[in-house]
């Protein structure tokens, strides 16, 4: 049986009636497959969605996409602005190109892929899950991180993994600066490997030779906000 | 939270910038509903000596008094009538100074007459500003009929100071000639700038915390600063969260604050260079997914 798709214009919807529409698609007519159309970087494009159906975003999308989706697989074709992917629980987020600031900021689950660079602070507050970056990310990139992974393959900006709490950063470029509570420390072999699959499984194709490169950070203390009682 | 825009075309060349800045701005639209502003470089060809002043009136027996003052200190070369939203009229009229060193005490002189508000004077650059949308100001003006070489522009969503078209940004000084400034954001250190460039002699008009961005940077660029010092030395001094973008004769030029809570995007190719608040304002103008973040405490300057 063929996938049952359907297109969405929205230049002449509003985020609300855009959402309304893609809800009611899943819920309702079992659609597996929704292409927006004419995004034209639209704010708080595909929130509140839940299911398992795809949804491609057909150029740039604006502030908070995909924020508190579930289990949708998105795939933005453009860049994505501030905020994409804030407080997913599960699912998957691929942006072709580049992203703003708080990219999978306080995510719960998932992943989040952007194959270029990203803004400043990715991955804020994320509790779990996994966040790709393809090319470069910005200041304090993991602040107070409380789980999960990020990879970055290009540099980092200043502070990264400022006061992180939990959960693991790995860089391949050049870091600029560590923050408080950040520990750095040569990737092992079994991290290695768990990198490999994440990374191949995007089309991140690296050398071994790139692979042995990978710093990891992690932090020094889990509770770096306490002080030890006398 | 404010949309800021700007644009160069790199050719120096007379373009529809006018029409690029209102297209820029209609779409960063739903981050300020209260007013919008333009500032089009490039396009006046005034003779030197020659500026415009845009004046509000509430009716046209104070033209006469506005006339009066100014041709008793210069001539009017120009003029007309643009009729407004609410009860005021827009003088506008070109006057001929000896120099820019003038403009400012010509201004304070009009500026005496009860109700009569001088919106700006300027020589190479059209100010166009005003409460409402941007596509009812830029009807109201005519702003796409406009030609130039590089532009900034604003649309507001007050947080702090009066919804009138004397507030609406750009804001400009007459410390240096021909500098305005767009802002999205707040300097929450405003009086430990603006009362050391008091003591210096530079004449606040408003309460506006953008008003002192504009004061700060004139006075870097009155001390032979370039642009981009002058533009670093801001992220230094100013707190608080902030991006803007200053217009100079020959250029713009962004800085954002040091913690990047304030948003900035550059695009470019082999014909312009565009700054704005959001991606969906630069693609009215470049069409191309090749995006830059501008990074938190970065500057970034283009002139021709």
């Amino acid at each position: 049986m063929s996938e049952k798709t359907i297109t969405i214009d929205v230049s002449k919807l509003t985020p609300r009636q855009t959402n309304t529409k893609i809800r009611y698609a899943i819920d309702h007519e079992n659609v597996e497959k929704i292409v927006l159309e004419n995004p034209n970087a639209m704010h708080y494009l595909v929130n509140g969605v839940i299911g398992e159906s795809q949804v491609i975003i057909d150029g740039s999308a604006g502030y908070f996409a995909g924020s508190m989706v579930d289990k949708l697989q998105i795939l933005i074709k453009g860049n994505a602005g501030w905020f994409v992917g804030d407080n997913m629980t599960e699912g998957e987020i691929i942006v072709e190109g580049s992203a703003g600031d708080g990219a999978g900021q306080g995510i719960y689950g998932g992943t989040v892929v952007v194959k270029k660079g990203v803004g400043a602070r990715t991955g804020e507050i994320m509790k779990n899950g996994t966040i790709i970056i393809g090319g470069n990310s910005g200041f304090m990139t993991g602040i107070f991180m409380m789980g999960g992974k990020i990879i970055i393959l290009g540099d980092v900006g200043e502070d990264l993994a400022e006061s992180i709490v939990n959960g693991e950063i790995y860089v391949l470029g050049k870091i600029e600066s560590l923050g408080k509570n950040a520990f750095q420390m040569k990737a092992k072999d079994e991290d290695i490997k768990e990198l490999k699959t994440i990374l191949n499984k995007y089309d991140f194709n690296l050398s071994n030779e790139d692979y042995k490169n990978f710093k990891k950070i992690i932090p020094q203390s889990k509770r770096p906000f306490f002080h030890k009682k006398d | 939270m404010c949309g800021i825009a700007g644009i160069v075309y790199k050719d120096k060349k007379m373009h529809n910038i006018g029409n690029d800045m209102t297209n820029m701005l209609n779409a960063l639209q739903h981050r300020g509903p209260d007013s919008a502003g333009f500032a089009l470089y490039g396009g006046l060809g005034l003779p030197d000596g020659e500026y415009i002043l845009n004046i509000q009136i509430d009716d046209d027996n104070q033209i006469s008094d506005v006339k009066n003052i100014i041709q008793n200190n210069s001539s009017i070369a120009q003029e007309e009538k643009i009729p407004s939203v609410d009860d005021t009229i827009i003088y506008r009229c070109h006057v001929n100074l000896d120099n820019f060193k003038q403009l400012k005490p010509l201004i304070t002189k009009v500026d005496q007459i009860d109700d009569v508000i001088v919106l700006n004077g300027s020589h190479s650059f059209e100010m166009i500003k005003d409460v409402g949308s941007v596509l009812e100001i830029a009807n109201r003006y005519d702003t796409r009929s406009v030609k130039g070489t590089h532009a900034i522009g604003h649309t507001r969503f007050s947080t702090e100071s009066a919804i009138d078209r004397f507030h609406a940004h750009p804001f400009q000084t007459y410390i240096s000639e021909d500098v305005t400034v767009v802002h999205n954001g707040q300097i929450t250190n405003y009086w430990n700038i603006r009362d050391p460039l008091e003591r210096k002699g530079h004449i606040f008009e408003t309460f506006n915390d953008t008003e002192c961005l504009v004061h700060y940077i004139a006075d870097k660029l009155i001390s032979n600063y370039t642009l981009e010092e002058a533009l670093e030395g801001a992220v230094e001094d100013m707190d608080g969260p902030f991006s803007f973008i200053i217009g100079t004769p020959n250029g713009i030029g962004i800085a954002k604050d040091k913690l990047g809570l304030r948003p900035g995007v550059i695009a470019e190719n082999d014909e312009k260079f565009a700054i704005a608040s959001e991606e969906v304002s630069l693609r009215q103008v470049i069409d191309t997914h090749n995006v830059e973040q501008i990074s938190p405490g970065e500057v970034r300057v283009y002139e021709i």
